[in-house]
C-alpha cells in the first residue's frame, strides 16, 4: 500500500518486447513500494527482468501497462521531474574514457541544469565522499575497475538525487572492492539517498540491502528484510552426511518431529533438515538418530542463506541459474 | 539555481555536447592528422590526372575549378555518413544513455555531435581551399558562402541519417557494413571525381535520385563563382527537406530505439 513515506512505488508494470523468436514477456506485472532512506534490492537470476523494471523506473523504456512514481512525480506523465530527482548508473557505467573524471563530473552535473560554479563545488564533495581525488585529473581509459566504478556512482548523484538507482554495481568487481563499494552504498544510504539496486549476487543483498525482493521470471516471488526471508521461509539447515541410510529414510523419519521443517537432498549421502532453531534442534534430533540407529559421518549447522529462499520459492537455487549450470542441483522432496 | 526556459536548457545542452566533442576530437592526433591529409592527398594525386582525362591542355586553375568543390562535398557527405562509427562507441559505452537519463534535451543529445562535426568540416573545408588556392584555385568569395550552407545541409542531412541507422545496428560490423553498402553507390553517382554528364543516359538518371549529385553539380558552378543559377536554386529545394526529414527520422529513432 502507498504510504506518503514511499520514495517509488509501481504497480502492475509490465513490459514486453518482440524477439525473432516471438513476443518475449520481461517484467510481468511488478508491484514495489520503496521508503525513503533504505537500500531496497532487486535479486534475481541473469533475465528475471530486473534491469528492464530499472530502466522503466528511469524513464529509459517507456511502460507497457501499470504506473510508477519516482519521488512523487509519474514516470510515464512527468519523465523530465523523475529524471531531475532520479540518479542512475547502469551496468555499463557511461564515463566517457577519453575525459577525464573531472570533466566527466562537470559536463553530467551541468546536463542536469546546474550552474557551473555549483557543479565544482558539489564534485570537488564527491572526490570526498567518493575517494576520487587521487585520480580525477586523469583521463577515464586509465582507471582500474573499482575507480571507475566510483566515478560512475559520482556521476549518477552529482545532481544530488532523491533516489539512485543502481544496475549491478559490483559485477566484475574482484571481492576487495567490491567489499569497499558496499561501504560508499551504505555511507550514501546513511546521507540520505536512497538507494534502489539490483544484483545477482546472494551476498551483495543480504550484506546491502535493507529491503529486497526476489524476482523470477519477470515476476516478484517474495519480498522483505533478508532476515525475514530467511526466517519465514528456511529457518537453519542442518546438514546431516550418512554413512549406512539413504536419505530419503532418515528424510522419513526426521520429518514425524514437530521442529523439522522441510528437507532436501543434496546428494546420495547428504541430508538437508530445516529447523525453525538450529541450536536447540540439535540434541533431539542426535537423540532421535541415536535410537534409530543410524550412523553419521558429520554433521553441521547452517545458517539460511537467501539461495535457500530461492530455492523455496522457485524450485532452483540461483547459483545454479544463468550460467553455470553445472554444479548439482539439491533436489527439494517435502 | 537551475536552468529553466526549455528553449535555453537545449540551446545550452546542444553547446555543452558540441563542445565535449570538439574537445575529443583536437585530443586525437592520429585522427586529425589523417582527416587533414586526406584532401590534401585528392588534390594532389587527383589534379595532375584530370588534367590527362579532360583533354585540350587545361591550367590547374580550370581543373581545380572543376575540381575543388567537388572534394568540399565529398568531405560533407564523408564527415557526415562516417558519424554513426562514433555514436557506436557511445553506446557501447554506456555513454549515450548516461546522457538520457538526464534532463537534457534529446534534440541536444543528437545535434551536439553534429554540430561539433560541422565545425572541423570547416576547418578542413579552409585547409583544402588554402591548399587549392597554392595550386592556382582562384577562390569566389560568394559562391563559396552560399556552398558553405549547402555542405552544412548535406552534413547534417547525412550525420543524421548515419547516427540513425547506427542507432539501430547498434553494433559496429552490421553498421559497418550498412553504411559501406549505402556510401558506395551514391558516390559513384554524384560526380565527385568526374562530372556525370561524361556517362551513358541511364547513369546520368540514376545520379537524379542521389541528393549528393546535387550538392556536387550545384558546389561546381558556386565554384566558378555563379550564384544565382538553377543548379543551386535545385540544390538547395532538393537538401532543405532532406535534411529536415532525416532530422525527424534520426530523433525519432533516437527516442525509440535505444533500448
Amino acid at each position: 500500500m502507498p504510504s506518503p513515506n514511499d520514495v517509488i512505488t509501481a504497480t502492475d508494470l509490465k513490459k514486453s518486447f518482440t524477439s525473432r523468436r516471438g513476443l518475449v514477456e520481461a517484467v510481468r506485472g511488478v508491484s514495489i513500494s520503496v521508503e525513503r532512506g533504505e537500500i531496497f534490492g532487486f535479486l534475481g537470476p541473469n533475465g528475471a527482468g530486473k534491469t528492464t523494471t530499472l530502466r522503466m523506473l528511469t524513464t529509459l523504456l517507456p511502460i507497457d501497462s501499470g504506473s510508477a512514481t519516482v519521488s512523487g512525480f509519474d514516470v510515464a506523465r512527468e519523465p523530465q521531474a523523475v529524471r531531475a530527482h532520479t540518479g542512475f548508473v547502469s551496468q555499463l557505467g557511461g564515463a566517457d574514457p577519453f575525459a577525464t573524471g573531472i570533466e566527466n563530473l562537470l559536463l553530467q552535473g551541468r546536463l542536469y541544469g546546474h550552474h557551473k560554479r555549483e557543479v565544482i563545488k558539489r564534485s570537488d564533495e564527491l572526490m570526498d565522499i567518493l575517494d576520487l581525488r587521487e585520480f580525477a585529473m586523469r583521463k577515464v581509459i586509465t582507471y582500474s575497475g573499482g575507480q571507475r566504478r566510483r566515478l560512475d556512482i559520482a556521476l549518477g548523484i552529482v545532481h544530488q538525487p532523491d533516489v539512485l538507482f543502481l544496475d549491478e554495481p559490483t559485477t566484475g568487481l574482484d571481492p576487495q572492492n567490491r567489499a569497499n563499494l558496499w561501504e560508499h552504498i551504505g555511507a550514501l544510504r546513511d546521507r540520505g539517498t536512497t538507494v534502489f539496486l539490483t544484483t545477482h549476487y546472494l551476498e551483495e543483498a543480504d550484506a546491502l540491502c535493507d529491503r529486497l525482493v526476489i524476482m523470477d521470471h519477470g515476476k516478484v516471488v517474495i519480498g522483505g528484510t533478508p532476515k525475514e526471508l530467511k526466517h519465514q521461509v528456511a529457518g537453519d539447515a542442518v546438514v546431516l552426511t550418512l554413512r549406512d541410510h539413504t536419505p530419503e529414510e532418515v528424510a522419513e523419519l526426521a520429518k514425524r518431529e514437530s521442529y523439522v521443517r522441510e528437507s532436501s537432498i543434496d546428494n546420495p549421502t547428504t541430508l538437508r533438515l530445516y529447523v525453525e532453531d538450529g541450536p536447540t534442534a540439535l540434541p533431539p534430533l542426535l537423540r532421535l538418530l541415536d535410537g534409530a540407529g543410524i550412523a553419521l559421518v558429520a554433521m553441521s549447522l547452517s545458517e539460511p542463506t537467501l539461495d535457500d529462499v530461492f530455492l523455496n520459492q522457485t524450485g532452483r537455487s540461483l547459483r545454479d541459474t544463468g550460467d553455470s549450470g553445472s554444479s548439482p542441483q539439491p533436489q527439494k522432496v517435502n | 539555481m537551475a536552468v529553466t526556459a526549455p528553449v535555453q536548457k537545449a540551446a545550452r545542452d546542444t553547446l555543452l555536447l558540441t563542445h565535449r566533442r570538439l574537445v575529443q576530437t583536437v585530443r586525437n592526433p592520429l585522427w586529425l592528422a589523417v582527416s587533414f591529409s586526406t584532401p590534401v592527398l585528392y588534390l594532389a594525386l587527383f589534379t595532375p590526372l584530370l588534367k590527362g582525362v579532360m583533354g585540350g591542355h587545361p591550367t590547374n586553375a580550370q581543373v581545380l575549378a572543376v575540381f575543388l568543390p567537388g572534394i568540399l562535398a565529398l568531405l560533407a557527405f564523408v564527415n557526415g555518413s562516417s558519424m554513426g562509427f562514433s555514436t557506436i562507441f557511445e553506446l557501447q559505452s554506456g555513454l549515450i544513455e548516461r546522457f538520457r537519463v538526464t534532463p537534457a534535451s534529446r534534440l541536444a543529445i543528437l545535434l551536439g555531435p553534429i554540430l561539433s562535426g560541422l565545425i572541423g568540416m570547416y576547418v578542413f573545408d579552409t585547409v583544402v581551399l588554402i591548399a587549392g588556392w597554392a595550386f592556382g584555385y582562384r577562390i569566389h568569395w560568394a559562391g563559396l558562402l552560399v556552398l558553405a550552407i549547402l555542405v552544412a545541409l548535406l552534413m547534417t542531412m547525412f550525420g543524421a541519417f548515419s547516427i540513425a541507422i547506427a542507432l539501430v545496428a547498434k553494433e559496429i560490423s552490421s553498421f559497418a557494413a550498412l553504411i559501406n553498402g549505402i556510401n558506395l553507390p551514391l558516390l559513384l553517382l554524384a560526380g565527385v571525381l568526374l562530372p556525370i554528364s561524361y556517362g551513358p543516359t541511364w547513369l546520368q538518371v540514376l545520379a537524379h535520385l542521389n541528393p549528393l549529385y546535387y550538392l556536387v553539380e550545384a558546389a561546381r558552378t558556386l565554384g566558378r563563382g555563379a550564384v544565382i543559377t538553377g543548379s543551386v536554386g535545385i540544390a538547395f529545394a532538393v537538401l532543405i527537406p532532406l535534411t529536415v526529414a532525416s532530422l525527424a527520422w534520426a530523433t525519432g529513432v533516437f527516442r525509440r530505439a535505444v533500448a
